[in-house]
């Protein structure tokens, strides 16, 4: 049934040909992979008249792989396609995009393409001055909420594509979009295991866009600056101690050692307290564990989301009684916002780890970076 | 039907068996701390580690203490809302008290996206959950109250408590699909319940209020076993049924309500404590149930957390999740065992 809405595009297609000649069948041609370095979640290929694009991994534990054939207009005239095959036959370059992740904004940004974006999730929640700009004028239309996007407001849009996300694979909004015609593009950087890899991602928006030079060569700056960071702090002799995350009722929710924050801060050279636990994502543990281990630690980072100190003792008391804590040393990105409110962290962090590094490094070991301002991270006062 | 020394005698094994699990409670957590020092520490004598007087001190004790507390007001409100209503599925949860004080506390979290400024001043102040948690659950159980008077019919009395939890619970579906991301994880966190959140400070609050509300529950022993016989017999023998029932209400929309605001809402307990003391006292008496409950209660509320702690990890799980999980099997084994229920 899914492919239902393929069959019947290039059944119209087809009919509307005057040269038939042209045609071929796509799955006969091997195409050339894209250069990809970190990133394991997609693959793009360069055929002749079209790229195949590969999606592997949109959420932890997926079954399939996602195709879609990406492909000029004039190609797709000529071009006949084993239906069966691809989950999505998608026209390109995108002239309107939806996108559904504030991570997704950085990318379009960085490609000059922020002018396509034509409705997004939460526009509030979007902190960029540019794509900020560009609601206030009402050129990004709100489209409710990721889980239950008002699908009338999107489809009055007609964008070209959805780039959606899902934590598995049952959203059923998406599925009704992809019924009314418009093809839906799981992205999956936040399942990515490294901080280069999830932002190497800018590399899947540069072949929506045909610009995959400039998606490789912001990524190579991006990757050059953060490897530098690395390096230099590398060599640095002191490591202080690191406590993160913060208590909700009685569990302390942390960075599990695998989870690229810790990698961040392994990166930044810094001795981060769970970095020898294993596996992705957070640790849920108890407030007893934690103060064993992290009472006189020296640097607090991100403390969940508490906005202030005060905010932090008067959610539990306990958090008082650890050592950075007392001495103010105490950093968080949730008071770096957008002027409607959404944190600047969770929008560019994905796309611009060389900067949270920096971020890191200034914090942790202060005699390095001295031209460096702290861009996401703020002082909790 | 036992006599006198028997009972004390229960009593006294359940006392026994409070102060164990007390003290079992105490000693048993993520760190191993051994009991010398668990025993040093409470005497404020130093421990072989700084940090363990400071888990024992301001974390494990200020815990063993709400868990009592709330293991005994929770048994005791229900066990108010069972003989006030005459039925046996009453408790703090069926009448809508937790309801409301979640949706006191939605308000409070969630009501920012939807009011605007006016509730973020409101939210720094510290006791904002606590102070909307008791208003809801006061507000919703008046409301019941209210009805009640109109209502003679107690079952419809406990559909009505019923259809106000819907209520509630639609309006902070509401709120919940306009908050943002961490104000719901605020708002889900304070539904899993919590023992170990509490200060000193607080829980001096906490423990006033709850005096106030037991106080007023042992005053009303008296009526609440005339009650027991039905209304109209309880008025031919004189006793102001209007006034007794507000004094009950007052007495479980502080202790409910109290508890609800400051540990989240702590399921099972109020329902099933009665139940568990009923079947195991096998009377109908409230001069025996009430203090039997508050034991029950606390014991089994301090058993429940030792488990949650799950000693020698590094984990805790939610506390509403084990007294579900470790109560609701209790409660269902003794009733199928004795066959019937005492009420």
């Amino acid at each position: 049934m899914k492919y239902k809405y393929i069959f019947l595009v290039f059944t119209i297609i087809l009919f509307n040909c005057k040269n038939d000649s042209e045609k071929h069948n796509i799955e006969t041609s091997k195409g050339k992979p894209i250069n990809i370095k970190y990133a394991k979640g997609f693959s793009v290929s360069n055929h002749e008249n079209f790229k195949v694009l590969e999606i592997k991994n949109p959420w932890p534990k997926a079954e399939k792989t996602y195709k879609y054939v990406l492909i000029s207009k004039e190609n797709a005239a000529k071009t006949s396609f084993m239906q069966d095959a691809y989950d999505g036959i998608i026209i390109i370059p995108i002239k309107k995009i939806v996108v559904t992740s504030t991570t997704h904004i950085p990318s379009l940004e960085l490609l000059n393409e922020e002018q396509t974006l034509v409705g997004f999730p939460g526009v509030n929640y979007i902190s960029s001055e540019n794509t900020r700009n560009r609601i206030d004028k009402g050129l990004v239309r709100e489209l409710g909420k990721n889980e239950g996007i008002n699908t009338e407001v999107l489809l009055e849009l007609k964008p070209d594509v959805v780039i959606g996300f899902g934590i598995d694979g049952n959203n059923k909004t998406f599925e009704i979009i992809k019924k009314s015609g418009v093809p839906v593009i799981f992205n999956g950087d936040w399942v990515e295991e490294s901080p280069l890899a999830k932002a190497e991602w800018v590399k899947f928006f540069g072949t929506l866009f045909n610009k995959e030079k400039e998606a490789d060569s912001i990524f190579n700056t991006i990757e050059k600056d953060y490897l530098e960071a690395k390096k230099l702090a590398k060599n640095t002799k002191t490591k202080p101690n690191v406590l993160s995350g913060a208590m909700h009722n009685d569990v302390w929710y942390l960075p599990n050692g695998n989870s690229t924050e810790a990698q961040l801060l392994e990166d930044a050279n810094v001795n981060y307290l769970w970095k020898d636990s294993k596996g992705i994502g957070s640790l849920s543990l108890n407030f007893e564990t934690v103060f064993m281990k992290a009472k006189d630690a020296d640097i607090w980072l991100s403390p969940s989301n508490y906005t202030s100190k005060e905010a932090l003792k008067n959610a539990n008391a306990h958090h008082a009684t650890f050592k950075p804590f007392q001495n103010n040393n105490i950093y968080s990105t949730i008071n770096t916002k957008g002027t409607s409110g959404g944190v600047l962290y969770f929008e560019l962090g994905t796309t611009r780890p060389d900067l949270v590094l920096k971020d890191l490094i200034k914090i942790c070991h202060p005699e390095l970076l001295k031209n460096h301002d702290l861009y996401f991270f703020k002082h909790l006062d | 039907m036992p006599n006198s020394k028997t009972y004390s005698l229960s009593f006294l094994v359940l006392f026994l068996i409070l102060i164990l699990c007390f003290l079992t409670n105490i000693s048993l957590g993520s760190v191993y701390i051994p009991l010398k020092d668990v025993f040093n520490s409470l005497i404020g004598s130093t421990t072989e580690q700084e940090t363990w007087l400071h888990i024992i001190q301001n974390y494990r004790l200020p815990k063993a203490l709400t868990a009592i507390l709330v293991g005994s007001g929770l048994g005791i409100s229900g066990l108010l809302m069972q003989t006030l209503f005459r039925n046996p599925l009453a408790g703090p949860f069926v009448l809508g008290i937790s309801s409301g004080a979640s949706l006191g506390v939605a308000l409070v979290i969630l009501g920012s996206s939807v009011f605007g400024g006016v509730f973020v001043t409101f939210l720094i102040s510290k006791w904002s959950i606590v102070i909307a948690a008791s208003l809801g659950s006061f507000l919703v159980l008046l409301a019941v109250l209210m009805v009640s008077i109109k209502v003679r019919d107690t079952m419809a009395i406990l559909i009505i408590g019923l259809m106000f939890a819907s209520i509630t619970a639609a309006i902070v579906s509401v709120l919940s699909y306009f908050g943002s991301a961490q104000q719901l994880q605020q708002y889900i966190f304070w539904g899993f319940g919590s023992l170990g959140n509490l200060s000193w400070d607080e829980l001096g609050v906490f423990f006033i209020i709850y005096s106030i509300g037991m106080l007023v529950c042992l005053a009303s022993v008296k009526s609440l076993n005339t009650l027991l016989l039905g209304e109209n017999y309880a008025k031919s023998l004189g006793l102001n049924i209007k006034r007794s029932r507000l004094a009950i209400i007052i007495s479980t929309s502080l202790l409910a309500g109290t508890i609800t605001a400051f540990t989240g809402p702590i399921a099972f307990i109020g329902l099933a404590i009665p139940h568990l003391t009923r079947q195991v006292f096998n009377t109908s008496n409230h001069k025996i149930l009430v203090p039997a409950v508050f034991l029950f209660g606390a014991i089994v509320m301090l058993i429940c957390d030792s488990i949650a702690q799950v000693p020698n990890s590094d984990y805790t799980l939610p506390i509403n999740a084990i007294t579900s999980l470790v109560g609701a099997p209790v409660v269902i084994w003794l009733l199928v065992r004795k066959r019937n229920m005492i009420f």
